[in-house]
């Protein structure tokens, strides 16, 4: 692990068969811990969960998820697979779980029962709508969950909405709830452990629906200010998405100076200099004429050359960048945004890290995705004390 | 037992959404949150600014919330020398200017770690503290555009969306992680750190599977309401006026489940639809007549016959929806936020539960600007009236 890495020396053991407990634990692996999978014996759900890298079988999202922790194999419905996991939760500082609720005392790692064996440990529950509440039981995927937290119901809006008003909203891409309560989970998991000279371990309760609730938090205050908003309204009245010659470039200026420098990245055309559009209310209540105006400029113009020329003027336009754009970007190149990780099958493949640097360094990622099973051998040999196996 | 972070004192000078979102989910993890402005330049989301074409509160209420607030103006040498007494009593500092802002002013890290040397600064950026694109201004939309998450989204024969402040927050969230654990490595080694957070990382951070199909060739595109494996998959209409219901088919057992449900059990004996692979090539019939029945019921019935059915179904909830959900307020997901003008209001709370200790969450309202000044200034600095007075009359506190 790099020496910035602030948790170096912690171990987590993560229980995960989907994506929000998952990065819970592979955000704590990037911060130095050591982080260790435990599975069934025919490995997570997330190892068979699309997509795929080529034909090589092995899950993108698995590979993301899992890089740079161990996987450790152990049958919970069996004895012997609980001992073996709680010789691991011996030894470890969090436990992440996202097994359903009405599974987990049958495999010993409920509640109740990891507070009684395991007192120093931080357990960390996540699943779509918590542990308590309700909804506790229910299930939801990720579609289910962006809605279930407002946001899914507030998109498409701008350009795409303008196009087409009547389809059915439209979800953000990939796992942006369940990534939120991953989120939520490890900063729980960190702010309980801050906490452990205090009050020992404790059980961390956290619902994915919550964590995307909150990042929603501005549609609930402007509701509570009276307003409620709509992906057909919600959109500044003039920029946001505008097509260029060679792709599109997001532009948003909320104060005046930055609408001036938008003025000037025109070249200062007379309509945008009707002194009635100094006042940036009468900007928005033109904003469909002023938004066609700049559409029809930029449509001509090429990505690099808006970006380029508008941040030097200032006004805040970025590019719609590809994936593979991204990739390239030397700006992420300089920064050390990716590394180059092993993955089984595959060959070596540029990873995102994190979204942090410490003291002026990004993080390591050292390790790709582990084969099943491949810290048994780590372990000692695991042995069910007798009156475990007897079945008490 | 206290709040977990019970004795965590932050210097915010953080504005806008990312960055206060952060110090504010610290906060309600029980951290002493102390906000940095001046009456020249408050954080611009405290005055009403144009929102979607109306003048109107911002976003500022939700994110101050628990703070304290104090005055400092950062552009009078005497102001510079009073916020880094309070950077000498606090845990961390938090900014999120343009880079090199900070250290124009004479706060950069540094200078701050003379004041207090284990401190931990923790920068929100637009792109971050270093590479060329450092001096890059930008907000949610941009960063979304930038990490791609924005460019992925959307239908697929469409343009690509804008991200809202859930970008905005998302960073936030991050942020607020990445402090926790700056907090516990100056735990283990005594050391402060310099936390950079850049906001279209984060944004690039939530598309790692598509990073990594890129990186091996592949061409990772806008899929509208599709998911690589499930179907049926989408937003379907409910009775009603823009009333939708998702539902997400992942496993044989849910498509029987949803078949009988919905009243069409032989649609499971339906050899298209028989293999999950099957169910995903003919994904837009199976759309059509799930939306057929989808369309009988208000949203809520159909959620409660799938949920019961076991399968995942959750209405599109609006903001209304939320506020009033029990589960939510149960959670504590969703509090009432008594303001000290009497409104009262709905707010997020923190999302996370904990077990133990003083309960997690909103303690107060909006602070009115400079509203804690007696207890910053003088309790927490020790300074007198007189010199308090001295430094209002020079300007400095304003």
């Amino acid at each position: 692990m790099a020496t910035n890495a602030p948790l170096a020396g912690r171990r987590v053991v993560v229980s995960a068969s989907g994506v929000a407990a998952a990065y819970a634990g592979r955000l704590l692996r990037v911060l130095g811990a050591e982080t260790i999978l435990i599975e069934p014996p025919g490995g997570t759900a997330l190892r068979r969960e699309p997509p795929f890298l080529g034909r090589s079988g092995v899950s993108a999202l698995f590979a993301c998820m899992a890089a740079g922790a161990r996987s450790f194999v152990c049958d919970l419905e069996t004895e012997r697979g609980r001992v073996g996991a709680d010789a691991l939760l011996g030894t470890s500082d969090i436990f992440i779980d996202d097994t359903p609720p009405a599974e987990r005392e049958r495999r010993g790692i409920d509640q109740a029962g990891i507070a009684g064996r395991h007192r120093h440990l931080v357990h960390v529950s996540v699943l779509p709508f918590g542990a308590a509440g309700p909804k506790a039981g229910w299930k939801a995927e990720e579609i289910n969950l962006l809605h279930a937290s407002g946001e899914g119901n507030l998109l498409p809006n701008g350009l795409s909405h303008e196009l087409f008003p009547g389809r059915p909203p439209v979800k953000i891409y990939g796992n942006f709830a369940s990534l939120q309560g991953g989120i939520a989970a490890a900063l729980g998991g960190l702010a309980a452990l801050w906490d452990h000279a205090a009050v020992g371990g404790q059980f961390v309760d956290i619902a994915t629906q919550d964590a995307a609730v909150a990042v929603g938090a501005f549609a609930v205050q402007r509701f509570g200010d009276g307003s409620v908003e709509h992906r057909a309204t919600r959109s500044f009245r003039y920029g946001g998405v505008l097509p260029c010659a060679d792709g599109h470039v997001e532009v948003l200026t909320l104060e005046d100076h930055q609408w001036k420098a938008l003025v000037e990245l025109m070249e200062r055309p007379a309509w945008a200099l009707d002194p009635v559009l100094d006042d940036p209310l009468e900007r928005s209540r033109r904003g469909a004429d002023i938004n066609a105006r700049v559409r029809d400029w930029t449509r001509s113009r090429r990505v690099a050359d808006l970006v380029a020329r508008g941040q030097t003027l200032g006004v805040p336009i970025a590019k719609y960048n590809s994936p593979a754009e991204i990739l390239a970007d030397p700006h992420e190149q300089a920064r050390g945004l990716f590394a180059p990780v092993a993955i089984d099958g595959v060959g070596s493949l540029a990873m995102l890290i994190a979204p942090f640097h410490f003291g002026g360094q990004p993080l390591a990622l050292d390790r790709g995705p582990p084969a099943l099973g491949e810290y048994q051998e780590r372990m000692p040999p695991v042995r069910a004390a007798p009156v475990l196996a007897a079945g008490v | 037992m206290g709040r977990p972070l019970a004795g965590v004192r932050i210097a915010d000078f953080t504005v806008h959404a990312a960055g206060p979102f952060c110090t504010h989910m610290l906060s309600q993890l029980g951290a002493e949150c102390i906000k940095i402005e001046s009456a020249q330049r408050p954080d611009i989301f405290r005055k009403p600014h144009p929102v979607y074409g109306r003048m109107g509160p911002a976003s500022f209420d939700q994110v101050a919330s628990n703070k304290l607030s104090i005055r400092i103006n950062l552009k009078h040498p005497k102001g510079t020398a009073l916020a880094r007494r309070l950077v000498a009593v606090s845990d961390i500092a938090a900014e999120s200017f343009r880079p090199g802002v900070l250290a124009r002013l004479g706060l950069g890290y540094e200078s701050l770690r003379a004041a207090k040397a284990d401190i931990i600064l923790l920068s929100v950026s637009s792109s971050g503290q270093s590479g060329p694109d450092s001096h890059f201004s930008g907000y949610a939309p941009l960063f979304g555009a930038w990490g791609g998450l924005g460019t992925l989204t959307g239908f697929a024969d469409g343009p690509p969306v804008e991200m809202r402040h859930v970008m905005d927050h998302t960073v936030g969230l991050n942020a607020a992680l990445a402090a926790v654990a700056a907090l516990h490595r100056r735990r283990a080694t005594g050391e402060g750190q310099h936390v950079d957070v850049a906001a279209r990382e984060v944004a690039a951070s939530l598309i790692g599977e598509a990073l990594l199909l890129a990186a091996a060739g592949g061409t990772p595109s806008r899929m509208g309401n599709d998911h690589p494996r499930m179907a049926p998959h989408g937003a379907y209409p409910a009775k009603g006026e823009d009333r939708w219901i998702t539902i997400a088919v992942g496993s044989d057992a849910e498509w029987r489940a949803l078949a009988q449900a919905i009243g069409a059990p032989q649609l499971a004996r339906d050899p298209r639809f028989a293999t999950e692979a099957g169910r995903h090539e003919h994904r837009a019939e199976l759309d059509r007549i799930v939306a057929r029945w989808t369309a009988t019921l208000p949203g809520d019935a159909a959620m409660a016959v799938l949920q019961a059915a076991g399968v995942p179904a959750h209405v599109s909830w609006t903001a209304g929806d939320i506020v009033a959900d029990p589960h939510l307020r149960a959670r504590r997901a969703i509090v009432d936020v008594d303001e000290p003008d009497g409104r009262r209001r709905a707010a997020v709370g923190v999302p996370i539960r904990l077990s133990k200790g003083e309960a997690i969450g909103i303690a107060r309202g909006t602070p009115s600007l400079g509203e804690h000044e007696d207890y910053v200034f003088g309790e927490l600095l020790g300074l007198t009236r007189a010199e308090r007075r001295e430094l209002e009359d020079d300007g400095v506190i304003h």
